[in-house]
């Protein structure tokens, strides 16, 4: 049922990045209602699907994540006016969940920390951590290609389906300052479940070293954005940057550690 | 169809008429009333009139003469004693259900200089707005089925979609930089007329007009205070690059005023502190030294980039139009049908119920008078009656039905109402 839920998932998320991507195509584009309403189906039943699945492991982990990304998009789309992130949120939610159930959606270990509070909080705002950080990467990256199109006096289709780069980089602070403390509060509680529920922490060093270093780049992109209030072209390549250590480093760790299965 | 009271459009436009001639013709709000009233005076039963600068139209419900060659007289005053042909060789003239398409043409953006721009929807609604005391129903029904027309073709093709003109072309540049234009400002350089026009679209869009700068204060003075901005002379525009966010380049130079040595500091300095400038240059030759662009936070487009943006916005707009002919046509249809058929059935009940009372009427004073008559003699009388009534009222009913048929019934149905002393319709 889960597997089948996701599937269904996975074939209206690919229908919403078929739609959103059509005019690179050379392709009409479609109507808003329905470039939006096809991605509200696919996260309606995303979100029966989640509800049925035991949030331990990698692919309900991706599961999720592929959830928040969506809902995110939705929901920037009254910020932006219009559906520029979907053109990178969309296909990714698409991997991500196809990659979810390639991993397998039943749980890995410890299924019964998945009944504790602290445990689905902690994997809940972790997720929407990451799903803000890279919401901030998206917009940063929307931001950099407009930026190049508007110096290089181009006024093809990037110019007329992106956003103004003004509201891409208020997307970008705004995840920024969203995520982080999200994730810290996701790390915070994943240090309380260990002390409190688990005699400890039995994590493995890899996840450890991951979750710390993700955490400190968000605080890093944060603390320039906010306190040194950079902002446009620098602060996009900054949230670039630091999204782009977070994935190098997890795939490094996931490369060198293959045994540690609750990692995301 | 020729004559008779019916649906007429009368005027000139930007394909008919040069500018000079287009100007003269141009009425303001206030002269409205006045020009309508002489048309009504010469037997118009309607009227609307719609002035913009690229068309000034007369729609009317009236008979072909006398009330169209008011028109022609009433335009033909405002040009100089030397024109020979008068206005009617600017002008055109539609009837019944081409008047009906031209209003929907014209609403949905389809017979703009600029196709598909939106500004024409809102003249509309204010030339109708104008024009209530004297429309009267058939153009009141008209006009706001006009405004519907063009909402329509709006909503469900693309002929709105990007910008098509360089003024309007700046306005979406600055857009995709600033996003909301609203409180932001800008600084004018030369005081030409394109500089206005741009400087006009992005005050609609709330930004602020901070200065006018122009080597000719009298002009910088005049437009500065059209547009609520403070007129200086060109040295003093320079140290005004650090704070404002668009500037509008449009001098008669005829060299580079805005170079690397005057604004190349103030720009890249740390008082803007990174933050952009979008800078259109109007001018041709061209105000601002291109290598400013070289500058990360500077935006710099002349007048090639923003009509290559209004050329894309154009090509896009052309696959539209058979889409938005289709909405044009259909709503024409149903305008058509409505007016074709308006009140006649009501009329025709109301007619024949008024005729067959007086027939009663007279029919009881008959009989009161021949007494003597036998009832199958008093039922014969009473048929006879009828059938009178009957064949006097057939030619009317199947002139007004056939009227309707082809959309020309309310014109007959004001005859007829008139005739037989009936109320005038709601």
């Amino acid at each position: 049922m889960i597997v089948t839920l996701h599937l269904i998932v996975l074939a209206l998320y690919g229908l919403a990045t078929a739609l959103v991507l059509a005019p690179f195509m050379g392709f009409r584009a479609a109507p808003r209602a329905l470039a939006i309403a096809v991605p509200c189906a696919g996260a309606a039943v995303h979100v029966v699907a989640i509800s049925q699945l035991t949030l331990v492991g990698l692919g309900p982990a991706l599961s999720m994540l592929a959830l928040c990304l969506v809902l995110l998009q939705l929901a920037s789309e009254r910020l932006l006016r219009g559906s520029a992130v979907s053109f990178v949120a969309a296909p990714l939610a698409t991997v991500l969940v196809g990659l979810s159930i390639l991993s397998g959606l039943a749980p890995a270990a410890e299924a019964a920390a998945a009944r504790n509070l602290w445990f689905v909080l902690h994997v809940a705002l972790s997720v929407l951590g990451l799903a803000l950080m890279a919401l901030a990467f998206i917009a940063a990256a929307l931001y950099l290609l407009q930026f190049r199109e508007l110096k290089a006096r181009r006024f093809g289709q990037v110019f007329q389906l992106f956003p103004p780069l003004e509201r891409l980089d208020q997307l970008n602070r705004f995840a920024l300052v969203a995520g982080f403390p999200a994730l810290t509060l996701g790390v915070l509680l994943a240090l309380g479940y260990g002390a409190e529920f688990s005699g400890g922490l039995h994590v493995a060093k890899a996840q450890v070293v991951w979750g710390i270093f993700t955490w400190v780049v968000l605080g890093w992109t944060v603390w320039v954005r906010v306190v040194r209030h950079w902002a446009g072209r620098r602060a996009a390549l900054a949230s670039i940057a630091g999204f782009g250590a977070v994935l190098l480093v997890y795939v490094a760790l996931k490369l060198t550690q293959p045994g540690a299965e609750r990692f995301l | 169809m020729g004559g008779g009271e019916g649906i007429k459009v009368v005027g000139v436009n930007h394909r008919t008429a040069p500018l000079d001639v287009r100007e003269r013709f141009a009425h303001g709000a206030h002269e409205v009333p006045r020009a309508l009233a002489r048309v009504m005076a010469a037997g118009a039963t309607g009227g609307v009139l719609l002035s913009t600068c690229n068309r000034t139209e007369f729609y009317l419900v009236a008979d072909d003469e006398p009330a169209l060659d008011a028109v022609w007289s009433l335009l033909g005053e405002r040009l100089p004693v030397a024109a020979v042909g008068g206005a009617r060789e600017y002008g055109y003239i539609a009837r019944d259900r081409d008047a009906v398409r031209h209003l929907y043409r014209v609403s949905s953006g389809l017979d703009s200089m600029i196709l598909g721009e939106s500004q024409i929807q809102g003249q509309v609604r204010e030339a109708w707005e104008a024009s209530r005391a004297q429309a009267g129903p058939v153009l009141h029904r008209l006009f706001q089925t006009a405004l519907h027309v063009g909402s329509r073709v709006r909503t469900e093709t693309g002929l709105g979609m990007g910008t098509a003109s360089a003024a309007s072309a700046g306005v979406a540049v600055a857009g995709k930089i600033f996003g909301d234009l609203a409180g932001r400002s800008a600084l004018i350089l030369g005081a030409g007329d394109m500089a206005e026009l741009a400087a006009t679209c992005l005050n609609d869009e709330g930004v602020q007009i901070t200065l006018v700068a122009n080597r000719t204060p009298e002009r910088a003075r005049a437009i500065a205070e059209r547009l609520g901005a403070r007129a200086v002379s060109l040295d003093e525009a320079w140290s005004h690059f650090a704070t404002t966010d668009i500037a509008i380049c449009s001098t008669a130079a005829p060299h580079a005023v805005v170079t690397w040595e005057r604004v190349g500091g103030v720009i890249g300095g740390g008082a803007r502190r990174g933050r952009p400038l979008c800078i259109l240059d109007l001018a041709v030759p061209r105000d601002v030294d291109p290598s400013l662009a070289q500058l990360e936070n500077v935006f710099l487009y002349d007048v090639d980039d923003l009509q290559t943006v209004a050329a894309h916005a154009t090509a896009r707009r052309r696959d539209e139009i058979p889409a938005a002919e289709r909405i044009v046509e259909e709503e024409t249809d149903l305008f058509w049908a409505w007016y074709g058929g308006l009140g006649v059935v009501p009329t025709i009940k109301e007619l024949r119920q008024r005729m067959d009372d007086l027939r009663a009427h007279e029919l009881e004073r008959a009989l009161r008078q021949l007494g003597h008559l036998s009832p199958e003699d008093r039922a014969r009388v009473e048929q006879f009656s009828e059938a009178l009534l009957n064949k006097f009222l057939h030619h009317p009913t199947v002139a007004l039905k056939t009227a309707a048929e082809a959309g020309r019934g309310y014109g007959l149905l004001e005859a007829v109402r008139r005739l037989f002393g009936m109320e005038p319709p709601a």
